[in-house]
């Protein structure tokens, strides 16, 4: 699920590239120094899970993992998604260079509400985590899909069409994400808690310059 | 070499035979001239041709699937950028 060069219109093109870049600001100045190295796991588990491909029917969609990303980082999230977009468009030839702000809206908006959802809901059990993060891992696919219908929709595209097509689609994606996800943070919860518990919020954040 | 010396002569015997009747194989070749391009037309060659088409076409698209290589090196970007962000995190907050 990429856009590619010369579906958007360039306003719309424009605009998202702004807007993104106004998140990114934003996500890069919340994000701690010292979440460096969890940011840049995660960006890589992004960047790689594209490759990991769902056979559906007669052609296949990847894993996108926008869900789980934005449980584990919060708002660094947009960081790690436009990051790894990046390179996906440059190396991989996923989604034109023109669309990437687009792309990145599309996977970065979920992955923030995914990981407010989670962090609001996470309780303190592993049970409940793990159940609240499987919710948000899928999803955080489902609402990439409907992302995807709106851009596409500003393209001329009849909405609903794109977003029944959309969302029919990653049915198979939505469900692997959310085991997938579950799985993984129930596995960080009962080795690895603390990685669940973003820095921004145990300590209030400190400006230093 | 002494045997290729030994051959040579009957080479030369086999070359002035095989040239000497080119004007009979010349007609030949023409009469078979409409012949090889209703090839083209035969249906079981453009089936052929057909499936070889589809077959470069697959080649195309696995080659534009990224490779081993291609997720290596974004993978080097990504810890080598985070790698800059952390030393200059680092440095800004002084030891």
């Amino acid at each position: 699920m990429h856009i590619s060069d010369g579906v958007l219109p360039t306003s719309v093109a424009v605009g998202s590239f702004a807007a993104s870049a106004l998140l990114l600001a934003w996500s890069a100045r919340r994000t701690r120094s010292e979440e460096l190295p969890k940011v840049a796991v995660v960006s890589a588990a992004f960047f790689v899970a594209s490759l990991i491909q769902v056979p559906f029917g007669p052609t296949s969609v990847h894993l996108l993992i926008p869900g789980l990303a934005g449980a584990l980082l919060g708002s660094s999230a947009f960081l790690a998604i436009a990051l790894g977009l990046l390179l996906q468009s440059f190396l991989f030839q996923f989604g034109g260079l023109t669309a990437l702000g687009a792309n990145a809206l599309m996977m970065g908006l979920p992955a923030l509400l995914c990981g407010l959802l989670f962090q609001t809901f996470k309780g303190k059990t592993r049970q409940r985590k793990m159940w609240v993060g499987g919710l948000a891992g899928g999803l955080g696919t489902a609402l990439a899909a409907l992302m995807l219908a709106a851009l596409l929709a500003s393209g001329g595209e009849d909405f609903l069409g794109v977003a029944k097509i959309a969302l029919l689609a990653h049915i198979p994606v939505t469900l692997v994400e959310a085991l997938v996800s579950a799985m993984t943070i129930g596995f960080l919860a009962r080795v690895k808690p603390e990685l669940l518990e973003p820095a921004y919020l145990k300590h209030p954040p400190v400006h230093h310059d | 070499m002494r045997w290729l010396q030994k051959l040579l002569p009957a080479m030369l015997l086999a070359l002035w035979l095989l040239s000497a009747p080119a004007p009979a194989r010349a007609v030949e070749q023409a009469a078979a001239e409409p012949a090889v391009t209703s090839v083209a037309a035969d249906p079981q060659m453009a089936e052929e041709l057909r499936r070889i088409h589809r077959e470069i076409a697959a080649l195309r698209a696995d080659l534009a699937q990224p490779g081993i290589k291609e997720v290596f090196s974004g993978l080097g970007y990504i810890l080598g950028l985070f790698g800059v962000a952390a030393f200059v995190a680092a440095r800004r907050k002084g030891p």
